[in-house]
């Protein structure tokens, strides 16, 4: 038996270590480790509650805008206040927005490297004069000795693609998909101030009245990013996945726990009941029962984790965290959550089948693919098709509100913090179900708690012994170089990692907050 | 091989290379004149600068930010500007190919560039290792070799920002350096994330003049944080006219100063006002959020709240009050004279009634 480490695992957001243990050129062991924390939840007790929608804005600099989504729901709810249905659509566009960059940029960026031979740009043969200007712009990257940050890499393998005209499009795409993750956060930011860390959303609603002109500017961006999702990534995802890596895709590798959690977003009505994604539970992979999520299932382990163990129960709520980093077999910053005590997957391929739209369910049907890593890579690529598509839908409700006298944006009533409160933040961050949870008392932050995608599915083992979903998605997959991992990079990728958003913890004894206090 | 030989080389033509030097200075708010200056600078070091870019306790805002950027592009920053030998968000390579990455361009002349803050201390190492080691270490192995650094956002810079407020003993470059007795200068360049046009306008500015530019008191480019965001805030005639804004629902209201929503912009130097966010689409102020005084030491602890009411912002220039004073004395410097500018503010009648009470 050899034991495999990556670390720095790259090409994810934050810091990760992968260990896996290899017999027969398969893992059969693995454990997954976060080892960055920066404790901004402990930070935020006794403070003004309206400063957590700005702090835990920035868990995240990728997922841009979940955080601070997530946590105006549970403030809103905190404070009682109903966000007018301008808020509520400007929210979604803001957000929508952002699933627009982060999910091609997810493809292109930081996993497509993982299956595609750059080096055979050098080899196309074809008389396309944009991919002869991409193979022209690579060749001399190689002739200068400067290929960085495309070298060095894990070595091309089995299922690496190097089909010279695939390699030049996928490269093309790369670069085109560059400029169009900025131009996507560049749509975000005409409602949201900027992008990343976008400063409109605020408990009650958002800031940013809007202008026709802007709605305008929203929409023609919005066109050219339907494009380039319908025609472009949509295209490659299934070009690939249905092609060179139909092997990786049937046998299902990186397949992992089989339950599935989406706990819904995006409200397409005041009232909450049409959600865009639909909230579901899926069990021990039966597609054909769909369970309604109970808040009340979701617990956190921390056998495994650097914290004591919890005093006060293991609901977001109620637990609290102690750093314990001595503490025996723990092994990772992450805790480990769970649903009716069992560890679940969150993410596009848990959304897309809580809600399996016809177009990607034949997809999967026809191909016979499995769930695992390419199966999420085309759950995530056709939910940005969805996405896009039903963005039309909300900037032309936007517009329609916005001609109305009583156009509101903000709660006004509901400013001022409240005496007491509580309330939770559910919602579908690009990389899954992330919920906030927030308790008020003497109109200041009693306690703060984040359960995040990453947490989700990048946990440790539970109390029970039980691994992760993506400690148990590695389990089998092959490893016939040593030297040379790059299928656990594959499936592990294939998730999304966020690790700054996965740890977080409460440290009452240490908490300081410092006031800043002005005298009169 | 003659300069523009080598240029040529790298994939990059003449005339799109002064383009991108062109678009890069005007974008940035640098003067023309250095467009000749840099572009032959950089043909001459051309070789694209090695970078090695570090993220420590962070989010990947800044990068995520660096790569806003339309003008230039996104591709043309990292595989036509840069040479970027370790960058864990964009690197090919992992585990130990990205190790041996670092390890060679650290043999270079190479730029660092921070993201992110570090533990401060040894007994809190844990809270952030990379590849088994504390980062600590690797910023301070790192900074002592680089030929300049680059501390990006508010985290790594001074103050080290929202985790400068935690538990974990966060601190920004400057001060692990400090810690460390080692005299090496930082360029921090805060805000929350990095604004595209200082990162890129820094580096470019370094690679012409192989130096530093003017920096102020806190080690900012005096080009991008040397005014104050309130003398430059579209809303300032509201201001001085005593319009601020209490719902944001009010299209009377909409471009009312922010002040009662906890805006930070008089104490606070950047160029936002100037130079917007994400190719000039907007910007916090215009969207109707208050600023959160990102790029300034204070943020977030000493700004905290943030959208409260600060009432001593709230003040309509008598006269002509000078920002920069407010600015100094709600930062504590001096409370003297304030309550008579409030005073004369309240009697010359400028704060509304409903303003006033709202204030008490």
């Amino acid at each position: 038996m050899a034991k495999v480490v990556i670390d720095p695992l790259t090409r994810i957001e934050g810091h990760l270590r992968v260990e896996v243990e290899v017999e027969n050129g398969k893992v059969v062991d693995a454990h997954v480790i976060g080892t960055m924390y920066r404790g901004i939840e402990a930070m935020l007790r006794g403070r003004d509650p309206r400063d957590a929608t700005y702090v835990t804005e920035r868990v995240c600099g990728v997922c841009a805008g979940s955080h601070g989504w997530a946590s105006s729901l549970a403030l809103d709810k905190a404070y009682g206040a109903n966000v007018p249905a301008g808020g509520r659509l400007i929210r979604n566009l803001i957000l929508g927005a952002m699933y627009l960059h982060d999910h091609p940029l997810h493809f292109y960026h930081l996993s497509a490297l993982d299956y595609i031979d750059v080096i055979a740009v050098a080899q196309y043969q074809g008389k396309d004069p944009g991919l002869l200007a991409v193979k022209d712009k690579i060749v001399k990257l190689v002739t200068a000795g400067d290929t960085a940050p495309l070298t060095p890499r894990y070595k091309p393998d089995a299922f690496s693609v190097n089909d010279p005209e695939l390699v030049t499009m996928a490269v093309a795409h790369y670069l085109k998909a560059l400029e169009m993750q900025a131009k996507a956060k560049k749509m975000s930011a005409l409602f949201a101030g900027k992008q990343p860390h976008q400063s409109s959303i605020v408990v009650g609603g958002v800031t940013m009245l809007p202008s026709i002109g802007v709605v305008e500017q929203f929409r023609s961006m919005l066109y050219e990013q339907l494009d380039f999702i319908e025609k472009t990534y949509l295209q490659d995802v299934l070009t690939f996945g249905t092609g060179p890596l139909l092997p990786l895709a049937q046998a299902g590798v990186g397949g992992g726990s089989p339950n599935y959690l989406s706990y819904g977003g995006f409200a397409r009505d005041d009232a909450g009941k049409d959600m865009f994604f639909k909230a579901g539970v899926i069990m021990d992979g039966n597609l054909s029962s769909i369970k309604s999520v109970d808040e009340a299932k979701i617990t956190e382990d921390v056998q495994y984790s650097w914290y004591k163990a919890s005093a006060n129960g293991k609901t977001p709520y109620t637990e609290d965290t102690v750093p314990d980093l001595d503490k025996k077999g723990a092994y990772t910053f992450v805790k480990a959550p769970r649903y009716d005590a069992k560890p679940i997957e969150v993410g596009p391929l848990a959304r897309m089948l809580v809600m399996q739209p016809k177009g990607l369910m034949d997809i999967i049907a026809k191909y016979n693919i499995k769930p695992g890593a390419v199966a999420r890579h085309a759950a995530r690529a056709y939910e940005t098709l969805l996405m896009a598509k039903d963005m039309f839908n909300w900037i032309d409700a936007l517009e329609k509100e916005m001609g109305s006298k009583e156009f509101r944006i903000h709660d006004t009533d509901h400013w001022e913090a409240p005496a007491t409160g509580q309330g939770a933040g559910m919602v579908e961050a690009p990389r899954g179900a992330l919920g906030h949870f927030i308790k008020v008392a003497d109109h200041k932050i009693e306690n703060y708690q984040m359960v995040v995608p990453t947490t989700w599915n990048f946990s440790p083992r539970d109390d029970k012994g039980v691994r992760g979903p993506v400690e148990e998605a590695l389990i089998g997959v092959p490893v016939p170089d040593l030297e040379n991992p790059v299928n656990i990079v594959r499936v592990v990728r294939s998730y999304d990692p966020c690790l700054a958003c996965a740890i977080h913890l409460i440290h009452p004894e240490t908490n300081q907050i410092k006031k800043f206090q002005i005298g009169w | 091989m003659g300069n523009f030989d080598l240029l040529k080389v790298k994939g990059v033509s003449r005339r799109d290379f002064m383009k991108l030097i062109a678009a890069t200075t005007a974008a940035l708010g640098l003067p023309e004149l250095i467009v000749p200056q840099a572009a032959n600078a950089l043909e001459q070091a051309l070789k694209k600068p090695p970078v090695i870019w570090l993220e420590g306790m962070d989010c990947t805002g800044c990068t995520e930010s660096a790569i806003s950027t339309l003008n230039p592009s996104p591709a043309e920053l990292i595989l036509d500007m840069l040479s970027i030998r370790y960058h864990e968000t964009i690197m090919a390579g992992s585990g130990h190919t990205s190790e041996e990455a670092y390890q060679e361009a650290l043999k270079e002349k190479f730029v660092l560039v921070v993201e992110g803050s570090c533990p401060g201390k040894e007994e809190q190492d844990r809270f952030c290792m990379i590849g088994g080691r504390p980062f600590r270490k690797i910023l301070l192995e790192s900074a002592q070799k680089a030929q300049v650094i680059l501390a990006i956002g508010s985290c790594a810079s001074e103050g080290a920002g929202i985790p400068g407020a935690c538990a974990s003993g966060a601190v920004g470059v400057a001060e692990i350096l400090r810690n460390e007795g080692i005299n090496k200068p930082v360029i921090n360049l805060p805000c929350c994330p990095v604004k595209p046009n200082t990162l890129i306008g820094t580096i470019l500015y370094y690679l012409t003049y192989q130096k530093a530019p003017e920096l102020d008191a806190q080690n900012r480019p005096v080009a991008f944080y040397g005014s104050l965001l309130h003398d430059n805030c579209p809303r300032r005639g509201h201001f001085e006219s005593g319009n601020f804004l209490t719902d944001w629902n009010d299209p009377l209201q909409k471009e009312y100063c922010l002040i009662l929503k906890g805006c930070k912009g008089p104490k606070t130097y950047t160029d936002c006002a100037q130079v917007w966010w994400n190719d000039n689409a907007n910007f916090c102020i215009n969207a109707g959020s208050p600023c959160s005084g990102c790029s300034e030491k204070d943020f977030y602890d000493g700004f905290s709240p943030l959208y409260a009411k600060q009432e001593i912002f709230k003040l309509p220039g008598v006269g002509q009050v000078n920002a920069d004073t407010v600015g100094a004395v709600i930062g504590g410097a001096a409370a003297v004279g304030l309550g008579a500018h409030l005073i004369a503010t309240a009697a010359s009648g400028r704060l509304s009634k409903k303003d006033h009470k709202e204030d008490v």
